[in-house]
């Protein structure tokens, strides 16, 4: 009884949050090509060319949680995720800087693709020249 | 290439710093026992005061007669030295390494900087290449040894600005980048690098006698 | 890393034969050399050995300190560092074979082409002590018995009779005698006082002296007259203070002689030691005798003639008539200016008793060094050519104040102006050579 509900309730959310990460994408975006936060004010190194799509389903993953992820408390919140929220609203804070920014991509970023052992582990493989200079 | 990268930015990171700090103790502390057993006039004789105004003198550019009667080399000394530290101590991408391994993070120096240090660095070792191989009295002291040095110092500088640049087969000179840079780490207390971690010492002592028991100037 | 060594130090012999090398290295076989040597490493190598040879970076900075170096063209085999690599490193390097024309050769580098002088020291970035790795391999080159005869024989006097000239004990105590009695025509109440207790000042002087110089010790008796001094000379062994032994890297016998001399002023009860114008006897109770014995600094005050004369100008205790109006130039003795920073103690003196001073360039504890010191010059005649070839700088450095209008040249050392008397002459200089004490006695008001 108990986890027929929970299960339901999940899947609402779930629906309520594609539609609004659909709509999300749709309206400010379009499809996404490149690793674009704010919080960085000044790139130091090349723009980080990311197909967002392409990316997701070579690496076969269709759980947006696993990188849209939610933290409360030092632990991770099952079943919630970030959609639509941009990575430096919980990581900038004001006394450490972008540094605290860089640092939750690259680890998003390198620790997977160092586990799967696929795709770009060095500076250049990402930040490469031949994308948008820095800027 | 994954693979290797893991091993060049896991153990083998630990390899070099352990191996680097284990080295430089040991003969260190290897060292003093010695002196303790063998050399007990470097504990008479050592003053903190003479060892320190001694070692200003030779750190401060053209503080000391000898800098002044050879300034290209002080010139050259100093810049490669300054460098040789600073830039891999402060480099973004280090620090940045550290900080995604350790979330601890310092100031960095702006890429183009360490760009130009990187640049100086190499300048160095062609400069002190030739020098050793041109003037006929440092070609005399030259073993092999000498040229090994130049290369292991000059490797990680040349492979990091490789790398930087995203040349031509810039992956593979990223791995050779740390595992060159390991290698150096490693060899500094092992070879004639140790250099570094005695001067204090030779310096110290040489002010010292110099200052408290010789009344004189070692500058 | 030094697997190249054998090349380097083939043949570097001047074909000087000496009797003390050649006869004493031919004894010698490659395993037994090993051996002493290897001994040596193990038992008083320690720290100070490791830390020079380790750092030492192969820069070749100390080259161009070295007179040495700069007279033979830039040799690059006399650069203090080639001396290193030619011998310590070597020896070091276990695969190394030394044999007995290694041996030779190392003898002959490391007591007649250093003087010991330090000044590469201060010219090194890491302050390396070249001189004392070349003393650690003639303390070697004397477990062999390969040392050069001339400065082995003033060893032996020194083991003997306790002073550098065979000079016996009724010798010295007549020529203190005959020097009191030609002074008291000039000072009839002067007196050299032998042996008196409780003495403001033990005065100490080297071997030569009584042997050739006998007048020094006059003059040294009138210039205390004058000063009113209470000073006594020994009449036992003791009264020499100088020490070839601690340059043939004879130990034991260094620490016998300073010693005795130590003990000759203690059971004078002396208040203090004054010692003559000699740099390496300076050294060798000052800075040597002293570590030798354990103590960390000399057991009782002691200073040099400079330092003496200095207090005595300052006390005005002594009287100058009329300056000595000659120009006059400046030798800083190493083992006194580098070795004791009195510099500025002997331009004190000049001051006061000479008109017109010209300073050599460089000066101070950058002076050259004269080329005979470090025992150089007591390794005796079949050297003598080298060593002044070995010195051409120090020419030039002469010349250059003698342009510039100096006449005489102080030495406050003994032991320089055995080497500047030759340099003067081979390089027709046409300087005088005087010590502080001949200016002062010639100046000085005597009653
Ligand atoms: C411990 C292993 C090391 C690792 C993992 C490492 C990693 C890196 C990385 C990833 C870069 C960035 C390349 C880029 O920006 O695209 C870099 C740059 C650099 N590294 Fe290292 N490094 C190591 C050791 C060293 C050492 C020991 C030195 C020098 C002594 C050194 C000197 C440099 C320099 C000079 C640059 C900058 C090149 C430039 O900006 O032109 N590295 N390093
Ligand atoms: C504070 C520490 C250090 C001091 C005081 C020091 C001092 C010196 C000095 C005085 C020289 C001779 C320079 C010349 O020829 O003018 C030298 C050479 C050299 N140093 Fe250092 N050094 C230090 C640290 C280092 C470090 C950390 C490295 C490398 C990792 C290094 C690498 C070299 C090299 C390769 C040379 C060789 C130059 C040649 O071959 O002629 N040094 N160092
Ligand atoms: S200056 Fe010092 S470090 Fe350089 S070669 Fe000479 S002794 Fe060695
Ligand atoms: S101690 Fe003097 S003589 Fe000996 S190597 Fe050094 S500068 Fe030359
Ligand atoms: S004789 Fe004089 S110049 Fe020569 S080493 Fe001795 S003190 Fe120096």
């Amino acid at each position: 009884m108990q986890s027929r509900h929970k299960t339901a309730a999940r899947l609402a959310r779930l629906a309520l949050i594609a539609l609004l990460f659909t709509v999300a994408t749709v309206f400010a975006q379009g499809d996404i090509t490149t690793v674009e936060d704010s919080g960085f004010e000044k790139r130091t190194r090349p723009v980080v060319a990311f197909e967002h799509d392409a990316h997701n389903q070579k690496a076969e993953i269709y759980d947006c949680a696993v990188c849209h992820h939610v933290y409360e408390n030092g632990e991770k919140r099952e079943g919630q995720m970030s959609v639509g929220m941009e990575c430096s609203e919980c990581h900038l804070s004001e006394n450490s800087g972008p540094m605290e920014l860089t640092r939750a991509y690259h680890r998003m970023c390198k620790t997977c693709h160092l586990e799967k052992n696929a795709g770009p582990v060095q500076c250049a493989q990402c930040h490469s020249r031949q994308n948008a200079p820095a800027k | 290439m994954h693979e290797l990268y893991k091993l060049a930015s896991g153990i083998f990171v630990w390899i070099a710093i352990l191996g680097f700090a284990a080295g430089m103790i040991g003969r260190l502390a290897h060292l003093a026992l010695t002196a303790r057993k063998k050399d007990p006039v470097v504990y008479q004789y050592f003053s903190l005061y003479y060892a320190l105004r001694s070692m200003l003198h030779w750190i401060i550019p053209f503080a000391s007669t000898g800098m002044r009667a050879h300034p290209v080399i002080t010139i050259a000394a100093f810049v490669f030295h300054i460098c040789l530290i600073v830039t891999p101590l402060f480099a973004a991408a280090h620090v940045i390494l550290v900080m995604e391994s350790w979330n601890v993070a310092w100031w960095h120096l702006p890429d183009p900087a360490a760009d130009v240090m990187t640049v100086l660095v190499i300048l160095g070792c062609l400069f002190f290449l030739i020098r050793r191989i041109a003037q006929e009295h440092v070609r005399y002291l030259s073993t092999a040894g000498d040229f090994v040095l130049i290369a292991l110092v000059a490797a990680p500088f040349v492979t990091g600005f490789w790398t930087y640049h995203q040349w031509y087969g810039y992956e593979t000179a990223g791995i050779l980048h740390m595992l060159s840079g390991e290698l150096m780490l490693l060899c500094l207390p092992f070879t004639r690098l140790f250099h570094m971690a005695l001067w204090p010492f030779t310096r110290g002592y040489a002010g010292s006698e110099f200052g408290s028991l010789r009344h004189a100037r070692d500058w | 890393m030094n697997q190249n060594n054998q090349k380097d130090t083939a043949n570097n012999k001047n074909g000087i034969y000496d009797v003390g090398i050649d006869k004493g290295a031919s004894r010698l076989t490659p395993e037994k050399i090993r051996k002493v040597f290897d001994a040596l490493v193990e038992t008083e190598g320690g720290a100070r050995l490791r830390a020079y040879t380790n750092a030492c970076v192969h820069c070749g900075l100390c080259s161009d300190a070295c007179h040495h170096f700069l007279s033979k063209d830039n040799d690059p085999r006399l650069s203090p560092a080639g001396k290193v690599k030619q011998t310590i490193s070597r020896i070091l390097n276990k695969k190394a074979k030394l044999d007995v024309d290694f041996v030779k050769q190392a003898c002959e580098t490391v007591f007649t082409e250093c003087n010991l002088c330090r000044r590469c020291v201060i010219y090194c970035p890491f302050g390396i002590d070249v001189a004392y790795l070349m003393l650690f391999v003639r303390r070697g080159c004397h477990q062999l018995g390969v040392v050069p005869q001339y400065i082995q024989d003033t060893a032996h006097s020194h083991a003997s009779t306790f002073n550098q000239m065979w000079v016996r004990d009724d010798e010295w105590i007549d020529t203190l005698q005959w020097q009191e009695e030609e002074a008291r025509d000039e000072i009839p109440d002067l007196r050299i006082p032998i042996d008196k207790k409780g003495a403001d000042i033990f005065y100490s002087l080297i071997g030569p002296e009584p042997k050739f110089r006998a007048q020094l010790i006059y003059q040294m008796a009138v210039i205390f007259h004058m000063a009113g001094a209470d000073w006594t000379l020994p009449s036992a062994p003791g009264w020499d203070n100088s020490d070839m032994c601690m340059f043939t890297g004879d130990m034991e016998m260094t620490a016998r002689l300073k010693k005795i001399h130590f003990e000759a002023a203690m059971d004078l009860k002396a208040k203090r030691i004054v010692m003559g114008e000699c740099g390496h006897a300076f050294r060798s109770v000052y800075d040597v005798g002293n570590r030798t014995l354990g103590w960390k600094m000399p057991p009782l005050p002691m200073v040099h003639a400079i330092e003496f004369y200095a207090e005595i100008f300052r006390e005005k205790r002594i009287e100058i008539l009329e300056k000595f109006d000659r120009p006059v130039t400046l030798h800083d003795p190493c083992n006194i200016v580098r070795g004791r920073g009195l510099g500025d103690e002997a331009r004190y003196v000049i001051n006061e008793t000479c008109s017109t001073f010209i300073e050599l360039e460089p000066n101070r504890e950058h002076n050259f060094c004269c080329g005979a010191g470090g025992g150089v010059i007591n390794c005796g005649p079949p050297f003598k050519n080298k060593r002044v070839e070995s010195n051409r700088v120090k020419a030039d450095q002469l010349a250059a104040a003698r342009d510039k209008g100096a006449e005489v040249l102080i030495a406050p050392c003994h032991n320089c102006h055995g080497g500047l008397e030759d340099v003067i002459h081979h390089y027709e200089l046409g300087l005088e050579l005087k010590f502080l004490g001949d200016i002062i006695y010639e100046c000085m008001k005597k009653e």
